[in-house]
């Protein structure tokens, strides 16, 4: 796992982006030209608004990140690789997985480019003129439109280009934009609405209310039980355009926010050296007492565990400040350890 | 009663006038929804996390979070705590407004409201009833070179009221808690161009400041300011109708002067309520433009409440002088126990806003609600002016009930009567009956108008529509005057009457904006 590199686009390329720490940040044009994983209308992209790149590095790690804690205790552990594409074959196939990969990964980029939008390091954000519902007549007559809208708009335009230059007609592009959408529907249909009331004496007869971001951890939770739930589909003609419809015309067509696959997973239990980013479970850790995938059960695929007696040395009776400061006496405990054969 | 008109208008001319009262009002309410943006904009910020690399603090310095002359700047508290950097070092810096944006005078007011970010951790939990120390600072400039000017500094408490949702587990942390918003700041004026806020988080173990306050991990800020553009159509509106308000008052004291008799109470109540609309009306804010005058918000607040103080008691006064029970009122004193709840209530509010925004005034970060006492304080005020409420509105209701009980008991020996007394109580009943409508009408397009907003939110304008609404009213006074010459004292009442309901819904309007 490699966070000590930066990483752009990978899977969806610029996943890579989050691994390229080696770069620095990205400053100027030129750099643009250097991120391995970007297509060229990413790169142009890239050149134009070079300011917001390194919100979208940020956005890349942040998915990466939030993989792996979702997906700590399944088989597939959301591992990364040096090499492109950094989730391994798993999602350049048309799984659950890469689903999930797809749709945290345009999630992640809306709320990095919101993030550095409120935090002033971009300077169109809300007042851009892309940004759908901006008054012309600017910040000083009516305000600008909330920054979230710039997010998932520059979303759109960096991490969906990929597949639309693909053309829309492969079942792959049909996929993946609408795993990419349901990501950002994750943030939008979750935006916490907040008031404030100022009116005489603070009374509520005037009162102005907002929406708010939820923090990203309730985004990949969300995510999560999209990918719990997650319709397989395939593709049919209706009429001339192609569309996603579920394989079993049993269930209920999915909605905008549903996550969709087109071909069922594999089992992750065993290394494939064909297969970059399928480890196997061989090593992991498991619960000895659950029944559920993290059970050793389960995650061993039934090859059996075995126990070790391991002394952690754990931190206790911690002082803490709010930030930057723990000082801890150190503990020592035997545990058992429980590790796939 | 000499000279009261509505009794003796036709019908015709009643409808024909009413048609066009409502006309004025929809054509009002179109261009308030279409000209005026909504009247309120909220602006996020996230603050930069600056590092104050001096050894001795120095008052002076400020921390830009972007822009030239950044700070060193550091993207999380992990960092922070690889290079060995102190909580008493950290600086979040939040610059209003984002880059390439200027605030205006037109603006008004601003408010910023506090949001702190807290990841759960199970050995650093948020401990129960702890308090954040705040030492803020608040600077301006005019232009993007010059130094910055301080123009508040303070060291703030506020008690942080956070729940953790989910189960307390090793599982869930790193979610947020769930945290009240927290007044953080209230200016009253938006003299300058750029407004830069420092604020640091300082710990003290010994004195146990700002300990077991949990893992913070961001601190977010809204701004609220009024937008320019509601302001601008604000002003005209205002600009407009108080002239004309000012002429119908004259002309109507002129009148009631000219008779022979001396003026009566509810005559001199309506002047008294079209003077306080008129002080309401007279837009001086446009002083604020041009002038630092952060007393605005104060001055308005109590602006309001002469306003509303007067309108209540003016419906008691107006359900009094009909009761048609032969007894002689047209004393103020005789409505006393009516007319106290009110003068008590207000003044009671009046004490809570001189605390809140009254001291606020040397204060901008001071929030009465940031410590138990003044919140306690603050309630109580708030509860009494609530009980006043409360009792003002029973005697209110009593009376209507006396009115009403009244009318249906001399409709029944209404035809036994001589015909001057009976066209005396038929126009009674009719004035009577007609103003109950109104103001029903009037609290019917209030909830209605509410609903609507509600409904479509932000679609169409309907904040906007409060400039227009005192544009309708002010035709609706008009209108009258130029369609009937003759001495229409009572139409008067009725048309203040109603007026102060459209103020009321005015209120509403805004409120619903959102």
């Amino acid at each position: 796992m490699g966070t000590d590199t930066v990483h752009l686009n990978d899977v969806v390329k610029f996943r890579y982006l989050a691994k390229l720490s080696s770069v620095g940040s990205i400053r100027d044009e030129e750099t643009c030209e250097r991120l391995r994983g970007l297509i060229q209308r990413q790169v142009q992209i890239c050149k134009r608004s070079v300011e917001v790149m390194d919100a979208v590095r940020r956005g890349a790690q942040l998915a990466i990140d939030e993989c792996q804690f979702q997906f700590r205790n399944r088989r597939w552990n959301c591992s990364t690789l040096e090499t492109m594409p950094v989730f391994g074959k798993i999602v350049t196939q048309g799984t659950r997985e890469a689903a999930f990969v797809y749709a945290i990964s345009a999630a992640s980029v809306a709320f990095a480019v919101t993030r550095a939008c409120s935090s002033g390091e971009l300077e169109k954000c809300g007042c851009d003129h892309n940004v759908h519902g901006v008054s012309p007549e600017g910040f000083q007559w009516s305000g600008c439109s909330d920054n979230i809208a710039y997010g998932v708009a520059f979303s759109q335009s960096f991490v969906d280009v990929r597949e639309r230059s693909k053309g829309q007609s492969s079942n792959r592009a049909l996929m993946n934009l609408h795993n990419n959408e349901a990501g950002r529907k994750a943030i939008l249909s979750h935006m916490r609405v907040e008031c404030k009331c100022h009116g005489v004496s603070g009374s509520c007869e005037v009162k102005t209310c907002w929406k708010a971001m939820p923090p990203f951890r309730k985004v990949g939770n969300v995510i999560k039980e999209k990918f719990d739930g997650a319709t397989e589909v395939e593709q049919r003609k209706a009429g001339t355009t192609k569309v996603l419809m579920p394989r079993n015309s049993q269930f209920k067509p999915h909605t905008d926010e549903d996550l969709v696959y087109l071909e069922p997973s594999p089992d992750f239990c065993d290394h494939d050296p064909k297969m970059p980013g399928m480890f196997g479970t061989v090593g992991r850790q498991c619960n000895r007492t659950s029944k559920a995938i993290d059970g050793c059960e389960l995650m061993c695929c039934g090859r059996g565990f075995q126990t070790q007696e391991v002394e952690v040395v754990d931190r206790c009776s911690c002082k803490f400040h709010w930030c930057c400061y723990v000082k801890c006496k150190q503990c020592r405990k035997m545990v058992e350890m429980h590790t796939c054969r | 009663m000499a000279g009261a008109i509505i009794e003796n208008m036709s019908t015709k001319k009643l409808v024909i006038m009413g048609v066009t009262l409502l006309l004025f009002q929809a054509f009002a309410f179109m261009v308030g929804g279409l000209i005026a943006p909504s009247p309120t904009t909220a602006v996020h910020y996230l603050a930069m996390k600056c590092v104050d690399t001096t050894k001795h603090r120095e008052e002076t310095k400020w921390f830009m979070p972007w822009g030239p002359n950044q700070c060193d700047k550091i993207q999380n508290f992990e960092e922070a705590m690889a290079k060995k950097i102190e909580a008493n070092n950290i600086v979040f810096a939040v610059h209003i407004p984002l880059p390439n944006k200027e605030m205006s005078p037109w603006f008004q007011f601003m408010l910023v409201i506090l949001q702190f970010d807290i990841a759960f951790k199970m050995y650093n939990q948020i401990e129960d009833g702890s308090l954040a120390t705040i030492d803020v600072g608040l600077a301006y400039r005019d232009d993007t070179v010059s130094e910055w000017t301080e123009m508040a500094h303070s060291f703030e408490q506020r008690k942080l009221s956070c729940n953790f949702t989910t189960a307390k587990t090793f599982e869930n942390e790193g979610r947020y808690y769930e945290c009240d918003l927290l007044p953080f700041m209230e200016v009253g004026s938006v003299a300058h161009k750029y407004y830069l806020l420092n604020i640091r988080l300082p710990v003290n173990e010994r004195k146990k400041v700002n300990v077991g306050i949990g893992e913070i991990k961001d601190i977010r800020l809204v701004s609220i300011h009024q937008n320019g553009g509601f302001t601008k159509v604000w002003f005209a509106m205002k600009t407009f109708l108080t002239p004309s308000i000012l002429i119908i008052m004259i002309w109507y004291w002129r009148r009631i002067l000219m008779m022979s008799r001396p003026p009566v109470l509810l005559e001199k109540v309506i002047l008294a309520l079209g003077i306080s609309m008129t002080f309401i009306n007279i837009p001086v804010e446009w002083f604020s433009v041009g002038f630092n005058w952060t007393w605005m918000l104060l001055f308005g607040d109590i602006r309001q409440g002469i306003f509303y103080s007067m309108l209540l008691s003016f419906w008691i006064i107006f359900c009094g002088e009909h009761l048609m029970d032969q007894t002689e009122r047209n004393r103020f004193s005789v409505y006393w126990k009516q007319v106290g709840p009110i003068v008590f209530g207000s003044f009671c509010l009046f004490i809570f806003d001189m605390c809140e925004r009254g001291v606020q005034l040397t204060n901008p970060f001071y929030s009465i609600w940031a410590s138990d006492v003044g919140t306690e304080l603050a309630m109580a005020f708030i509860i009494v002016a609530g009980i006043c409420a409360c009792l003002y509105f029973l005697f209110l209701c009593f009376m209507v009930f006396q009115v009403f009980r009244n009318i249906s008991g001399k409709r029944t020996s209404l035809p036994a009567m001589s015909k001057a007394r009976r066209l005396h109580y038929e126009g009674l009943i009719f004035r009577f009956k007609f103003l109950m409508l109104v103001t029903l009408a009037c609290a019917a397009m209030t909830v209605i108008f509410f609903i609507i907003s509600q409904v479509n939110e932000g679609h169409w304008h309907w904040g906007g529509a409060h400039g227009a609404d005192e544009h309708s009213s002010g035709q609706c006074i008009t209108g009258d005057n130029g369609g009937n010459s003759g001495e229409d004292i009572q139409l008067t009442t009725t048309i203040t009457h109603v007026d102060g309901p459209t103020e009321i819904y005015k209120m509403t309007g805004k409120e619903a904006q959102e």
